[in-house]
This record gives C-alpha cells, sequence and structure tokens, in this order.
C-alpha cells in the first residue's frame, strides 16, 4: 500500500505534448466569413466556396469533414465501407431539412396540452389507444432504418447525414409521444401489429430502394393520416399530436422525394429499380394477410367516431388522398407514370375511383 | 370498470362490417390517468411517470425479437426484426428515461443560440488554432453520431428507453459536429486538417455494446476536460457559448455511459477483465495517435500566438493532466477504480503519475 501522501511527493510532472505547427501552414480554402441572416447562420449559409461544393463521387471513409486537409501519414479506414456516389444517398435540400428539424423540434413532455385529455367513451379511448400502439410500433423502426445507415454515409455527404441524424431524433418523439398516448388516459397499449411493410424497409441493402419505401410511400402515406388528423383527434392533445407529428413527417417525406429526385436526375437508369420496389412494397401495404387486425378497425372506427359505415366512408377518403399525394410525390420526383400505366397496385388505384 | 355493454356493441358493429375486433378482446391496464400527473411545475408529462404497472416493467431478459412495445400483446405472425441486445445489464441505467427528457428540455439551435454577431478578427495564428480545433470536434461530432446510431437496431423494444436516450445522442452529436463546422467557417477562416483518427477504432469496431460504452467513456472524458476550458479557449462570446452548451451535452452523454457500466458491473462482475481489455484497446490507440495537432493548436491560443506556443505547452499538460483525471474519475464511479493501476503506460505520463513499477518499490 502506497500512503496518498507518498504518491503525491512521487507525481511527476505531466508529460507535456510534441508541439508541431506544421498546419498553420496548410493550403485549405482560407477566408471564409459567414454572417447570419434571419435565421440565425444556418448549413446553407456556410456551404461556400471549395466547403460548399459536393463531390460526385468520395473515396473518403474516414471522419475527415469535406475540405479538410488530409492528415499525415497512415490513416485506418473507419467503416469497412461508405456510400461514396452521391447520387446513392445525396439530397440538394438535406442542409435546409436538418436547418429545419432543428428549429422545430418539441417536446412530448410540454408542447403537448396533456390536461385536454378528458376520459372518452370506453370503445373510443379503446380505438385510439389501438391506433396509437401501431403508431408507436411503425415509429420505432422508423428511427432504427436511419440509424443502420448513418455509418455508410460518406463525411463528404454530411448533408444527408445530418439529415438522418435529425430523423433518429424525430422518430424517437414519435415513439415516444404514441406510448405516451396510449398510457396517459386510463388505456394501455393492446395489440402489436405495425402492419406489413416494417420488416422490408429494415432490411433493405439498397438506400434508395430503402428510402422509396421509408420515406415515399410508408411516410407519406403516415404523413397523409396525420394531416388529417382533426378527423382522428378528440381533444386538442391529440390534435396538437398529429399536427406536429406531420410537420416532422413533412420533413422525412421531403428528404425521400428530393433524394429520389437527385438520383433519377443524374441515374435515369435506375428508375426501373425504384418502380420493382414500389411494386413490391405497395403489394405489401395492402396485402390482407399482412395487415395488422388492430390498425385498420381502430382507424375506421375513430374515424367514424364509432359508427362503422361513416368510418369506412372517411378511410377512402383518407386513403383517395394517401394515393393522390403519393402519385403527386413520384412525379415530383421523376417517377410519374405509376398510374398511367397500370403499375400502381390495383388495390390503391381503385381507391381513386370516387365511389 | 371497463363497460361490457359499449365493449359488445362496438364489436358487433366492427364483425358486421368485416374488420377484426379480436383487438377489443384485450385486457387493459386502467387507470393512469396523465391530467392528474402532467403539470408545467413537474417538467409535463414525462415518460417516467408512464412506466407504470406491466408498461414499466423492464424485464432481465427480452424475448421478443420484434417491434412490439413493452406491455403490449404480441401478434405471434410478425417477422423478427434483427435485434442482438435482449439482455438487460447490456444496455440499462434507472437514470434513461429522465436524461432522455432533460437532453429535450436543454435542446440548443447552433444556428439562432449561438451569438455569431460576437465573432470578431482574432489574429491569423488564433483563427487558424481555432479552426484546427473546430475541424478535430466536428470529426468527433460525426464519429460519435455514426457509431451510436449504429446500435438502434441492435437493442430491442424492451429497453425503449435507452434507445429514446441515445436518439438524443445521436441528434447532440449531429450539432457538435455542424455548430464547429460553423465556427470554422464563419470568421474568415477555413478548416484545418483532418485527425489521423486511430483512436476512433474502438468506437468504430464495438461488437459489443458496453465495449463501445467504455470507449465513449475515455472519449467524452477526454472531449470534456477540454471543453471546460472553454472559459480560457474562447476568443468570442460565440465560442463561450459552443463551449458551454457542447459541454452540458457531453456531461449528460457520460451520466449515461457511467451509469449503465456501473449497473453492469454489478450485475455481471464477471465481465471486468473483458472490459479492462476493452480499455487497453481504447487507450492504446488514443496514445498512439497522440493528438499532436490538436493539443499544439490548444497551445497556440494558450500561447497567445505561434510564438507563445512552446512555453505554452506547460499549460497544455496540465489540460491533458486533467483530461486523464476526468476519465479515471469517471471510471471510479462504476466501480472501475482499479483502471488507475492499469493504465496505459504512455497515458500515464500524460498524467504524470508513477509508474506501476516505481509504485511498487515504493516503502510502506
Ligand atoms: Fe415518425
Ligand atoms: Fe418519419
Amino acid at each position: 500500500m502506497v500512503t496518498a501522501d507518498r504518491l503525491d511527493e512521487l507525481q511527476m510532472e505531466p508529460e507535456a505534448p510534441e508541439l508541431d505547427l506544421s498546419w498553420l501552414n496548410l493550403d485549405t480554402e482560407w477566408g471564409v466569413v459567414s454572417e447570419p441572416g434571419r435565421k440565425g447562420l444556418t448549413l446553407q449559409q456556410i456551404n461556400k466556396s471549395i466547403y460548399g461544393e459536393i463531390p460526385a463521387t468520395s473515396e473518403d471513409s474516414s471522419a475527415r469533414p469535406r475540405g479538410a486537409a488530409a492528415p499525415e501519414g497512415a490513416t485506418p479506414r473507419m467503416t469497412p465501407w461508405v456510400l461514396g456516389d452521391a447520387t446513392e444517398t445525396f439530397s440538394d435540400s438535406a442542409a435546409l431539412l436538418y436547418d429545419e428539424a432543428v428549429s422545430r423540434q418539441w417536446s412530448s413532455a410540454t408542447d403537448i396540452p396533456w390536461d385536454t385529455l378528458d376520459e372518452l367513451p370506453e370503445d373510443i379511448e379503446r380505438a385510439m389507444v389501438q391506433l396509437c400502439t401501431s403508431l408507436t410500433e411503425v415509429e420505432f423502426i422508423a428511427g432504427d432504418v436511419p440509424g443502420k445507415w448513418l455509418p455508410r454515409i460518406a463525411a463528404d455527404h454530411y448533408e444527408s447525414g445530418l439529415f438522418l441524424m435529425s430523423q433518429v431524433m424525430d422518430e424517437a418523439r414519435h415513439t415516444d409521444v404514441f406510448r405516451k398516448r396510449a398510457l396517459a388516459n386510463g388505456g394501455g397499449l393492446l395489440l402489436q401489429g405495425g402492419g406489413g411493410g416494417l420488416r422490408q424497409i429494415l432490411e433493405a441493402e439498397d438506400f434508395t430502394q430503402m428510402s422509396s419505401m421509408l420515406h415515399i410511400l410508408g411516410e407519406g402515406f403516415v404523413q397523409s393520416l396525420f394531416r388529417l388528423g382533426e378527423l382522428i383527434a378528440h381533444n386538442e392533445a391529440e390534435k396538437r399530436i398529429f399536427r406536429l407529428a406531420a410537420q416532422d413527417e413533412s420533413r422525412h417525406v421531403a428528404y425521400g422525394v428530393t433524394h429520389l429526385k437527385y438520383t433519377l436526375e443524374h441515374e435515369p437508369e435506375k428508375a426501373e429499380e425504384v418502380h420493382w420496389t414500389l411494386d413490391m412494397f405497395e403489394d405489401t401495404l395492402v396485402d390482407p394477410d399482412q395487415a395488422n387486425p388492430g390498425l385498420a378497425g381502430a382507424l375506421v372506427y375513430l374515424l367514424g367516431d364509432g359508427d362503422v359505415d361513416e368510418g369506412w366512408r372517411l378511410f377512402w377518403h383518407v386513403r383517395r388522398k394517401q394515393v393522390l399525394e403519393y402519385l403527386h410525390r413520384l412525379d415530383v420526383a421523376g417517377l410519374g407514370g405509376r398510374l398511367e400505366t397500370g403499375r400502381l397496385h390495383p388495390a390503391l388505384a381503385g381507391a381513386l375511383d370516387e365511389n | 370498470m371497463p363497460d361490457n355493454d359499449v365493449i359488445a356493441a362496438a364489436k358487433e358493429r366492427l364483425e358486421q362490417s368485416g374488420l377484426p375486433s379480436t383487438w377489443l378482446d384485450i385486457p387493459v391496464h386502467w387507470g393512469v390517468k396523465a391530467k392528474e400527473q402532467a403539470t408545467a411545475e413537474n417538467g409535463g408529462l414525462r415518460f417516467q411517470m408512464l412506466n407504470v404497472d406491466v408498461y414499466g416493467e423492464v424485464p432481465e431478459f427480452w424475448d421478443n425479437n420484434t417491434e412490439i412495445p413493452r406491455g403490449a400483446v404480441p401478434d405471434t405472425r410478425t417477422e423478427q426484426m434483427g435485434y442482438s441486445i435482449f439482455n438487460k445489464a447490456e444496455v440499462w441505467s434507472d437514470l434513461c428515461a429522465e436524461l432522455y427528457e432533460d437532453a429535450i428540455a436543454d435542446r440548443w439551435n447552433s444556428s439562432s443560440d449561438v451569438p455569431w454577431d460576437s465573432l470578431e478578427p482574432i489574429g491569423a495564428d488564433l483563427e487558424r488554432a481555432v479552426c484546427q480545433i473546430a475541424t478535430m470536434m466536428s470529426e468527433y461530432g460525426w464519429t460519435k453520431a455514426q457509431t451510436t446510431g449504429r446500435w438502434l437496431q441492435e437493442i430491442s423494444y424492451g429497453y425503449i428507453e435507452v434507445k429514446l436516450f441515445l436518439g438524443t445522442v445521436v441528434f447532440d452529436a449531429a450539432r457538435l459536429f455542424e455548430v464547429w463546422r460553423k465556427r470554422a467557417l464563419a470568421n474568415g477562416g477555413g478548416l484545418g486538417r483532418g485527425g489521423r483518427n486511430w483512436k476512433f477504432l474502438p468506437l468504430t469496431q464495438s461488437y459489443t455494446f458496453s465495449e463501445f460504452c467504455v470507449a465513449s467513456i475515455m472519449h467524452d472524458s477526454m472531449l470534456l476536460a477540454l471543453l471546460r476550458r472553454g472559459e480560457q479557449l474562447a476568443q468570442t462570446e460565440a465560442e463561450r457559448s459552443i463551449y458551454r452548451l457542447c459541454e452540458r451535452d457531453i456531461e449528460r452523454h457520460l451520466t449515461y455511459f457511467v451509469d449503465h457500466m456501473r449497473y453492469l458491473m454489478l450485475k455481471e462482475p464477471v465481465r471486468r477483465e473483458e472490459i479492462h481489455r476493452y480499455m487497453n484497446k481504447a487507450e492504446w490507440y488514443l496514445a498512439k495517435d497522440g493528438d499532436d495537432t490538436l493539443y499544439s493548436a490548444v497551445a497556440v491560443i494558450m500561447g497567445d500566438g505561434r510564438e507563445g506556443a512552446q512555453e505554452a505547452m506547460a499549460d497544455v499538460a496540465e489540460l491533458r493532466q486533467e483530461q486523464i483525471e476526468t476519465y479515471l474519475g469517471y471510471l471510479r464511479q462504476c466501480h472501475l477504480a482499479d483502471r488507475e493501476d492499469r493504465l496505459n503506460l504512455e497515458l500515464r505520463k500524460w498524467a504524470g503519475m508513477v509508474e506501476p513499477e516505481a509504485e511498487e518499490k515504493i516503502p510502506v
């Protein structure tokens, strides 16, 4: 045993690092000035000179920020592989969407007027907690997926990385807020079943395929539904949940649409691959065998406020809107024509029929 | 009490319409009312308040490989989702739910919460030095977000609180990346030189989550001690606030990592030697990397320019000592005080610690 006093006596001077000033003479781009604008100093404002130039391909699998000088000496590969082609992951809107995500964060604890949750009739409460059970499940996977892809994003395409990091945060909040709603008003979590398609999103090994399923079709449908949240909500708390979540989902959908647009502009031959993915995913979404027995019933029940016929009528109203918005998003992304060519799944095309 | 007539009538209406109604048969755990609990004074409706009954029972082993919410009734047709962590000891901390809510309450925006207007010309050497530090901060932010994010697909819903908290870590790390990039590109400078970053391999290569956690404790401790020197290093109010805001985030992350490791050491003491091996590895890479570029940039700031840098190296040595002491201090909190005797020899020199052999020779 060494006494503390004795140790103190023997304590050495801490060793100083070697002074190396070679980094004072780098030839990285210098003299960059960025002024804060109306929204402060956003990513858009610092994306200038060579720092704003997005390389079409990146060989760099390290964490070196875009525009920084390479280190001296040997460096390790940080991940087994990154998606080096910008067409794999990039979106021209990613920086803007990240900025927006940061400024529009909300808290499920304090931004929802939970005190407006009055006791609901038991059938309605059960339908609501069933819907929320399914939603917390869907949101859970929606957070795992961007997490999985993060190590594969090239640091040179950091805007997409940042966007996905903000999505991880958004989906954590969604997982949480729907769980909270399920548990907050005397009900509880009911039957599992996020519906078909979750596994397909998670298992995809191509980013653009994943994104067209998650961001465009999956979250697109969710966003269209949330925007009609007024039809489902029974109090201010629920209305606010759907409104705030819809705002977040809009960013996720926008990323998917702008990423696909970027990809198809640079690699139009990828269109057929995405069509194929959507063929599969649409089929999964409407497959009755994959359907969650709770979700559809609870949704119809809530839409009709207990009147099932009225619920069905509104369900088809929602579905029609989902499909129209989906087709519009594909148009914007440069993948139009699924309806006209008969490629859209008949069950979805049928929803467009007014009758 | 459930109103059976209302439910029976609802079931009938659904069935007549061809809709499944089995979800109405599921017993619900009635009773928790948010309304009575959440008030502005107690921080609103926090996750922990609803962690009651079966919903709050966190099992030692979670046996479901789907995304089923904890407390819901399984649908056995659901495909497995590829999670790999079903052991509470591997990820748990009792603080997760609260830290998750804290992170959200503490959220900040690098665009508008940093007084960028306070930036002013600070001289060529200092600007280079600040930008060099900023470059390396960005690199760590990027690595931290990537390596934390990849664990999400491994952890099952049984430990939902952990995943929610890790989501905030990913987002905080994104901000660590971008706020420093902004600083580098705002004041007439640019980016500096990237690090060799062998030291990050223990984060990217970890096979178990707890391995990732101890490597994170080391890196976050080193960073935290540096951030705590913000008052001395910051040249403007903008930087001062960046240091402060990042410091609060990293402290929160460390609170989790440390509390988790404490939990693991209590639950699975047999893993102590294994964990030491991970620390051997993490420390070896850190020592080998050396980070001379980072510390030299710190020296230029502390010495107020390149001329004073050599003299400032004594100050830098003190900072490095603080970093190692911070790391060892956090390890003491998680029942890993024995690390002190096993610390990497090179890092002992950084900390000015007596070499273990010399220590043995001291007469008692
Ligand atoms: Fe979501
Ligand atoms: Fe989303």
